[in-house]
């Protein structure tokens, strides 16, 4: 079952902190198709937020398709969202984890190791336009 | 599908918990709150805020039936607050001062509510209390001012009623023990048949758990609302310097705060912004809180443009 | 709510229950001494000299005398120490606020309370009222005295309209001032004031009271334990003597108004000889008194006269806190 982490202080408001990370657990294969999602009381209960910040949340990931409510029983994961398998992102975020500590041996920063990468991913947009 | 009546933002407004029309209460000459308009829908948790003597103590003990008003009505629960056993079952108030018995201890505080209560969760103050390490058995005199708010939390919850008043109710915990509370609040309003209304200082909380707000200054309400409607209807304007009247005339200026280089207004929107010069954004709770408190600074007569803006959301 | 009352007041119980106990003990155990005494100086008396001499023997030790005297003062102690703080001390706490926002109404909490607080009073003020005049009765027997002011209030059933008028006015104080040390303080004035003014002025006139007219040389005493209000002597002229302030006069008219033959001869003879009785009979003496009777009367008169008083501030207890803001 998953738990949700609610950073009160990020400019991202809370429901879509929820949505955000319902897609990544898919991606991420921590939540597979019919595993069930936690009840909007065990979410307020955990992170004390307003139900109705979990209810639209749930809503929207209901509207996208990927989960479904099932009356009576509860919320259930319907299908994983576009993109590669569970495995290619588990894998890929393994090679970064290994890139991440060659750059901090380096000497890099956190701040750089964001701004190295915001650079390359816009050279890496120009590529593909050009 | 979820059901329609629990989407939230746009949802049909359900039957109101409370609902005020030109509320005032006066001692002697003192003016303790004025023509107070406000609705709160159920299932609602909403944020009473305001600086102090801003009439936030004056609202919810109205709201209780433990005052009565000077002019204006006020309906709670679907009814005038009276001295009727189902209306006080229906709602609990909590007072700033914490009032328990001193020499009572709280497992005989339990009984007493449990004596004087037709629902009444015994249970679950108990095991409340004991998973808190709080002794049921010493007198609540001798309880620390953080255990002394958890027993009164406890008991009013165990109470079961329809609405729940609280009056600064999480100031003497600690940052954990808030967060707690304010779960276990959320927790109740989504089981259902729950309205919370909570006055507190502590923005960052409110913001978390509240998806209603109503804010006094000045014995005035400044705004009553959904807190995503009300954030949705304002925009932080900033742009350079300049002459602003334009701005000034078109759109509804709360507060503007001006530098050498700079000029930065908080609207609430009339309309779209015409001038490009200034470049718009979101405003946060405390942004607007704060905006809307610094009124107050601004004399009497910034006050009654705003006050038509009291009611928001609920009428459309 | 009665648990609520209970559990508030279960310490205050206790401790008025056990002084109340030693109390009772301390009275049965002298007043069986009293008792023993009486039948015995009336046997004695019957066998010699006669009873006359009994009138003005005091019976019992003076150390318990005292303390029943001092209960007068007992209505008090329940309003002051009970009535006085039950808003007040509340009200001073804010848990009128705890009591108020359970479901009980503000009515139902201060219905029960005041019924269980009455109670108490009455229960205080009737078990002190009964062991004093129990142990009283052979000392009322003795020396008539109990319509006397002093005696008349601590027997009989007035203790209890007492204790219920105190602890009615402690009640209304403690709602009218919500402090607790200033309601005991208007409760004590209160009531002295109150019972001062009633015992004073107003019971020598529940009924009005009887005059009799007698010779002087007659005498005239009612009988039983008459409440005495007034008495003297006329002049020929009708009119009233002043006092004798010496010794030295005759059936209580002072020798400066009789012929020498009177005082000269009377000194030493227990009756004035007949050349005395002439100037005598110009003399008149009056007795005003309420007549021993009338006694239950005065009482129930009394007590009315404070119960009344007792609802009147109950009512005022219930208006200030139903109609005010809480």
């Amino acid at each position: 079952m998953i738990s949700f982490r609610i950073d009160g202080h990020s400019v991202v408001p809370p429901y879509l902190q929820i949505v955000q990370q319902v897609r990544q657990a898919l991606r991420m294969g921590v939540l597979d198709v019919g595993d069930q999602l936690p009840t909007v009381r065990e979410v307020v209960s955990a992170t004390a937020i307003n139900p109705n910040t979990v209810l639209k949340a749930y809503r929207d990931l209901e509207r996208e398709g990927l989960i479904e409510a099932r009356a009576g029983h509860g919320t259930f994961v319907r299908r994983l969202p576009p993109g590669p398998p569970p495995g290619t992102h588990a894998r890929l975020g393994r090679g970064l984890a290994q890139w991440v500590r060659e750059a901090r041996d380096a000497g890099l920063d956190d701040e750089s190791i964001e701004s190295l990468l915001r650079v390359t991913l816009r050279a890496a947009a120009e590529e593909e336009i050009a | 599908m979820i059901p329609m009546h629990e989407v939230p933002g746009n949802a049909v407004p359900g039957p109101a918990a409370i609902e005020t029309t030109e509320l005032t209460k006066r001692y002697g000459k003192v003016t303790a709150l004025s023509n107070c308009t406000v609705s709160v829908p159920e299932g609602r948790i909403c944020a009473l805020i305001g600086p102090n003597g801003a009439g936030k103590t004056t609202l919810l003990r109205l709201l209780a039936g433990l005052s009565r008003p000077t002019a204006g009505q006020v309906t709670v629960n679907g009814t005038t607050p009276r001295q009727d056993p189902a209306f006080l079952a229906d709602i609990g108030y909590l007072a700033q001062e914490i009032p328990l018995y001193r020499r009572l201890s709280a497992e005989d505080h339990v009984r007493a509510g449990a004596h004087l209560n037709p629902r009444w969760d015994a249970e679950s103050v108990r095991e409340r209390l004991t998973a808190l390490k709080i002794p049921l058995d010493r007198a609540v005199g001798k309880l620390s001012g953080g255990q002394r708010a958890q027993v009164a939390l406890a008991l009013i919850l165990a109470k079961r009623p329809r609405l729940l008043l609280l009056d600064e109710p999480v100031a003497a915990l600690d940052p954990l023990a808030r967060r707690n509370f304010l779960g276990l609040l959320a927790d109740g309003v989504a089981a259902g048949g729950l309205t919370v209304v909570l006055s507190s200082h502590l923005v960052a909380d409110l913001e978390r758990v509240c998806d209603h707000l109503i804010m006094l200054a000045s014995s005035r309400v400044q705004l009553c609302g959904d807190i995503e409607d009300l954030l949705a209807e304002h925009q932080l304007l900033i742009g350079p310097s300049k002459d602003t009247t334009a701005i000034e005339r078109s759109q509804r200026v709360v507060q503007v705060t001006r530098t050498p280089r700079q000029t930065t207004l908080l609207v609430r929107l009339n309309g779209p912004v015409a001038d490009p010069a200034f470049q718009a954004s979101d405003v946060s709770l405390e942004e607007l809180v704060l905006a809307y408190m610094g009124q107050q600074s601004m004399g009497q007569d910034a006050l009654p443009a705003l006050t038509h803006l009291s009611t928001v959301g609920e009428e459309k | 709510m009665t648990w609520l009352v209970w559990r508030q007041h279960r310490v205050q119980v206790y401790l008025g229950a056990a002084l109340l106990a030693a109390f009772a003990i301390l009275i049965v155990i002298t007043g069986m001494q009293v008792g023993n005494q009486y039948h015995a100086a009336q046997a004695a008396c019957a066998a010699g000299h006669g009873c006359r001499q009994l009138g003005g023997l005091f019976l019992g030790s003076h150390a318990v005398g005292f303390l029943i005297i001092s209960t007068l003062g007992a209505p008090a102690l329940v309003g002051l120490f009970v009535g006085a703080p039950m808003v007040a001390a509340e009200a001073e706490a804010g848990t009128t606020q705890f009591a108020w926002m359970q479901s009980v109404t503000r009515k139902r909490w201060l219905t029960v309370k005041i019924g269980w607080m009455l109670l108490a009073a009455a229960i205080w003020g009737g078990v002190i009222s009964a062991l004093v005049t129990w142990w009283e009765g052979p000392n009322n027997a003795v020396q008539l005295d109990a319509f006397d002011p002093g005696r008349f209030d601590i027997m009989g059933v007035v203790p209890v309209a007492y204790s219920l008028f105190a602890v009615a006015l402690g009640i209304a104080a403690g709602a009218l001032l919500r402090r607790v040390l200033p309601a005991i303080a208007v409760t004590l004035a209160g009531f002295i004031a109150v019972r001062a003014s009633v015992a004073v002025w107003l019971r020598p006139h529940y009924l009005s009271a009887v005059t009799v007219f007698y010779k002087v040389t007659a005498g005239f005493t009612p009988p039983g334990s008459y409440w005495q209000i007034a008495q003297g002597v006329l002049g020929p002229n009708g009119q009233q003597l002043a006092q004798p302030n010496s010794t030295n006069y005759v059936d209580g008219v002072s020798a400066s108004y009789l012929p020498a033959s009177c005082t000269q001869v009377s000194r030493g003879a227990f009756t004035p000889p007949p050349s005395c009785t002439g100037a005598l009979s110009h003399f008149q003496a009056f007795l005003t008194y309420q007549p021993a009777d009338r006694y239950w009367t005065f009482q129930g008169i009394e007590s009315g006269i404070f119960l009344v008083l007792a609802a009147a501030l109950i009512a005022v207890t219930a208006v200030t806190l139903l109609r005010r803001d809480a």
